[in-house]
């Protein structure tokens, strides 16, 4: 009998929806589990760190990496997994992109911890302590990971083979992906493995937008009643549909929301916010309703900052 | 200034799918209107730099049209169906044109003549008027020798009856004469063919293997009512416009000629206009009458152009609406009144019949009646030839102006269908095209059909108001100088800015002329990356980009002949599904940061 | 203040601006010109591009409003601008040292000047400082 492949799952910066989806594969999960050797998977197995250190360069088939790079432990682990591991698949927005927590970016790490550890108004910290690397107590160094100054997508850190984008992933592009890992399938070494185009290719919605779009107002969706049926820009509410990979199966849209870019920019395109930034500006009627938008950079860079242009500037 | 000929790359191609600007498409002659608009657009703004570029830009007119000058004056037809008639008022075009020749006229006097060589066939051009002429000029470019016979004194034909406050003297003189030098026409003036024993084979036997015929229509129609002619027209006193205007150009008349006198003009055309407004500078108290109403939009509209009726009614003339002559009445063979029955319609589903109510008529007293209802060919020289068919009309085809009795004849201008001055012109280019054809062993017919579908107005934000048109008071205008003022160099750039440039950009290619853009860039829209999210339908100034059903969703498409390439869409697509081909900004761009 | 003169990439429209001066000489004196058809033509992806890749500055000339060839293609990269501004703000980048100017300028000679003036305000703010960058080491930290 052949040895089964050897398959990790690991979380980095993430919030463990990922890893819920990866749950929610049910049945197909049982099957999985059956045809491989899972070696790391903290939300659901017992291993450990060494015991990956353990195994020889490569000896992992398929890496799955959730989460982004936030601090020293996440950037020890990836490069750990790379090393480990033939594939690497980034998985869900945080790891493609760098995810909402990317955001973060727009602060840096200064910012952040006089804000938690000092100046929120639910803050007390008379001895003004902040998270250290190093610190004694009792007698006993303690260590924790270092927090970076900035959010990094996966691929900034550690050479990735595929991406799984979404928020989190849905199962059915899931279960895809681990089949066509297992039966060699997988496309050139790069790819993301879902649909290349964008979600208005599949949104029901997008046959009531009119041939001729003009923004007059815009609008946050709980200050309209948008109709299951209506394109969310023609009512005025901000969709980013237009500007983001379909794939997600229009969960969102199912809810009456909006779609806020959690599978990221298409194939080739360098920065999915700058582009959208043109779409949206020429849908403006006039200037003031661009100046009117709020907070544009969220709309625009929700899920990937880290891997804009700008976030993509080197020091 | 700028390379306007057209080589290379900025040749200007014919509008494939014959797509136009409207302006384009409307004028017969299809002159180069957008593009010489863009020139005059980017001209500098001072006169002195500004003067290499207008030339720039007469030269290129000229090539095509060696009347521009005159059409400057008189041809507004491009602006009857600008697209902006309705966002503001159509494009000044006229004005514009008119500016250029205002600064090209001492440099045509200079201009080099034509390098040709007339190595083909002799071709006889029949009457020098403009549908001749430009036969003639066509036609020696292309190799001909050509040789045009002119009946009276002078070419330029019913150009001569466009008063000269329309038109100036000098300016029609100098498009004539620096067209027959340039282009090396033979002319010869004071010979009527058809007279004595020059008859149309007497031509051919002479060695003209071709001849157009384009002798105008001098010959003034009658009035005529119920059918038949009016009474009274031998009277004194009476005369028909046509034969006035003619005299008055060669100046046989005397500047006080009407003076004290109460002139009637019959007629609502632009020639009775002319006719009126010329008795008006005579001194005559004028009064005109015509079958029309005063609703131009109406079936039964006056037909002439409104600054006509405008000017009219500023230098004092009444109109008679709605009345036809009945009667002439005179006394002692002097002309004395006329009786006016109201007209109650003009035209009918067959065509002009027009119906009056006898029971309402008035008379008009006068000192003079000029009659300006029309005018047609001559007919008799015409059947002589053999030139008419068994029901008495013109056998000529009309689209390639070929005779269907004599095959090397061709025949047009207003001999034979009255038209506009643009449209003379154009059957000269017409019948110059014919007798290429004919005599190099071509098909004359084929591929002559044209139709032109003229482009939409483009969407923008806002559209501008037209300039207002200087005229000199009417108190001060009874002269025969021009009353218009023409554009200043400010006036000229702002209002050829003002054009949309609906335009396809084949037909155009003016930014590539001057250097702009080294080639028109196409946009194409990859299909594996639309998603019909439709965002650059919504920028598209150009109603070029559409949405399209393909493989069971909806792709984007690009309307090759509408696009201008502007790039919006390109710049808006969300996923890079836009492309402009042709275009190295993204090169330069990158260039340009490895340079940082 | 830094003692360079400040990297200012200049798109112009060439309908607009120095399409009669001669475009070399006018090249020699902006020295990261780039004329373009429209200002429309120009996309946030190459305003952010450029301040990427190290421009201190970004100028567009555009044609005055209501006078462009392609319709309104200066005003769309006038909301582009005022949207760009802000995405730089956010991330640290002074909005001034993107700058729009609409009008008309045959012989260049005021796209000269705008690019001196830009340079000028330029010089005060100092280096582009975008913020959190991605360093090159990958492990940052002691």
């Amino acid at each position: 009998m052949p040895t089964k492949p050897k398959i990790a799952i690991h979380w980095l910066g993430a919030c463990g929806g990922c890893d819920e989806t990866i749950v929610d594969l049910n049945e197909v999960l049982l099957t999985v589990a059956d045809a491989v050797e899972i070696v790391l998977w903290p939300l659901a197995l017992d291993f450990k760190y060494h015991d990956v250190e353990r195994l020889a360069d490569g000896a992992i088939a398929l890496s799955i990496v959730h989460g982004n790079v936030r601090n020293s432990e996440h950037l020890e682990v990836a490069r750990l997994l790379r090393r480990k591991s033939q594939l690497l698949l980034a998985f869900g927005a945080c790891s493609c992109f760098g995810g909402t927590p990317g955001l973060a970016n727009l602060r840096g790490r200064e910012d952040l911890f006089r804000w938690i550890y000092h100046d929120a108004p639910t803050v007390v910290n008379p001895d003004g302590r902040e998270p250290a690397p190093c610190s004694t107590a009792n007698g006993y160094e303690l260590t924790l990971p270092e927090l970076f100054d900035r959010v990094y997508a996966l691929d900034q850190v550690v050479p990735v083979d595929y991406y799984l984008p979404g928020c989190p992933p849905p199962p059915d592009l899931v279960g895809n992906a681990v089949y066509a890992a297992l039966q060699g399938k997988l496309p050139p070494r790069g790819a993301t493995l879902a649909p290349h185009r964008a979600l208005c290719d599949t949104c029901t919605r997008n046959g009531t937008k009119p041939l001729k779009l003009s923004l007059t107002d815009v609008r946050r969706p709980h200050e309209v009643e948008v109709e299951s049926s209506t394109c969310f820009l023609a009512k005025g509410v901000l969709c980013v549909g237009p500007a983001t990979r379909a794939g997600c199966g229009g969960t969102c849209l199912g809810t009456n929301t909006p779609c806020r870019g959690c599978f990221g920019p298409l194939d080739g395109v360098a920065d999915g916010g700058a582009k959208f930034l043109s779409a949206l500006s020429s849908l403006c009627a006039v200037e003031a309703v661009a100046r009117s938008i709020d907070d544009p950079v969220g709309y625009l860079y929700r899920f990937t900052q880290p891997s804009s242009i700008l976030g993509e500037t080197k020091a | 200034m700028w390379q306007t000929q057209s080589t290379g790359r900025t040749r200007v191609e014919p509008a494939i799918k014959q797509f136009l600007p409207p302006c384009q498409a409307k004028c017969p002659i299809n002159e180069d209107i957008q593009r010489t608009n863009v020139l005059l657009s980017l001209l500098p703004d001072t006169p002195e730099a500004a003067a290499g570029g207008i030339v720039q830009i007469g030269d290129y007119l000229y090539d095509r049209n060696p009347l521009f000058e005159v059409c400057g004056y008189v041809c507004g037809l491009c602006e009857l169906d600008c697209n902006y008639s309705e966002k503001g008022g159509a494009i000044r075009r006229r004005l514009l044109k008119r500016f250029v020749a205002d600064h090209y006229g001492a440099h045509l006097e200079a201009k080099e003549e034509f390098d040709l060589v007339r190595s083909k066939e002799g071709v006889a051009v029949v009457g020098g008027g403009p549908s001749g002429l430009m036969a003639a000029f066509d036609l020696s470019k292309r190799g001909y020798r050509v040789t045009v016979f002119e009946s009276s004194d002078r070419l330029g034909g019913a150009l001569w009856l466009i008063p000269r406050y329309r038109l100036p003297e000098e300016v029609l003189r100098s498009a004539v004469d620096n067209l027959v030098r340039i282009t090396g026409i033979d002319v010869k003036v004071n010979v009527r063919v058809g007279e004595g024993k020059l008859t149309l084979d007497r031509l051919r036997n002479d060695g003209y293997r071709a001849v157009f015929i384009a002798r105008g229509s001098p010959t003034p129609r009658i009035l005529s009512f119920g059918g038949q002619p009016v009474e009274g027209q031998e009277l004194s006193g009476v005369m028909y416009g046509q034969t006035f205007l003619y005299e008055v150009s060669h100046g046989n008349i005397a500047p006080d000629y009407f003076c004290g006198k109460r002139v009637v003009v019959i007629g609502g055309g632009n020639v009775a206009f002319d006719v009126a407004r010329t008795a008006r500078r005579l001194g005559g108290d004028t009064t005109m009458v015509c079958l029309e109403c005063e609703d131009k939009a109406s079936r039964d509209g006056i037909p002439a152009d409104h600054e006509e009726i405008k000017g009219a009614w500023e230098e004092g003339i009444r109109i008679v609406y709605s009345r036809g002559v009945q009667k002439i009445r005179g006394e002692g063979g002097v002309f004395r009144r006329i009786e006016c029955p109201r007209c109650t319609a003009v035209f009918d589903e067959t065509g002009f019949a027009p119906r009056f109510d006898l029971a309402d008529t008035v008379d008009l007293a006068g000192d003079v009646l000029v009659l300006a209802v029309g005018q047609g060919p001559e007919r008799a020289w015409l059947e002589r030839e053999g030139l008419l068919d068994d029901a008495g009309r013109l056998a000529v085809d009309p689209v390639t102006l070929q005779s269907r009795t004599r095959e090397w004849v061709f025949v047009g201008g207003d001999m034979r269908r009255i038209g506009f001055l643009a449209e003379a012109m154009r059957d000269g280019l017409e019948a110059a095209e014919s007798i290429e054809r004919l005599l190099r062993g071509l098909d004359v017919r084929e591929g002559r059909t044209r139709s032109f579908e003229a482009q939409a107005i483009p969407l923008r934000r806002a559209y501008k108001h037209e300039p207002e048109v200087v005229w000199i008071p009417p108190e001060k205008r009874m002269h025969f100088q021009l009353f218009e003022r023409g554009f200043t160099l400010q006036e000229a750039r702002e209002e050829a800015k003002r054009c949309l440039t609906c335009g396809p950009c084949l037909s155009c290619k003016a930014c590539v002329s001057v250097g702009l853009q080294p080639e028109l860039p196409t946009v194409v829209v990859h299909d594996e990356r639309c998603s019909g999210c439709g965002i650059c339908s919504s920028i598209c100034y150009y109603d070029a980009a559409h949405p399209r059903p393909a493989h069971g969703g909806v792709r984007s498409s690009t309307d090759r002949f509408r696009c201008k390439a502007c790039g919006m869409c390109v710049v808006a697509c969300p996923a890079d599904a836009r492309e402009m081909f042709g275009c190295d900004l993204d090169q330069r761009f990158e260039q340009t940061l490895a340079a940082l | 203040m830094p003692a360079t003169t400040p990297k200012i990439v200049c798109f112009s429209c060439s309908f607009g601006w120095g399409y009669l001066g001669e475009r070399d000489a006018l090249g020699a004196r902006i020295d990261h010109w780039l004329p373009v058809a429209c200002s429309g033509k120009v996309d946030a992806t190459h305003v952010l591009r450029a301040f990427q890749r190290g421009a201190d500055g970004v100028l567009i000339l555009g044609c005055p409003e209501g006078e462009c060839h392609f319709q309104d293609g200066n005003y769309q990269t006038k909301k582009k601008v005022a949207l760009l501004q802000r995405v730089l703000a956010a991330h640290g980048v002074e909005p001034g040292r993107l700058q729009m100017v609409l009008g008309v300028d045959p012989e260049g000679s005021r796209a000269v000047a705008a690019v001196d003036a830009l340079a000028r305000e330029l010089r005060a703010l100092g280096p582009v400082a975008v913020r959190a960058p991605l360093d090159g080491t990958i492990a940052p930290g002691p």
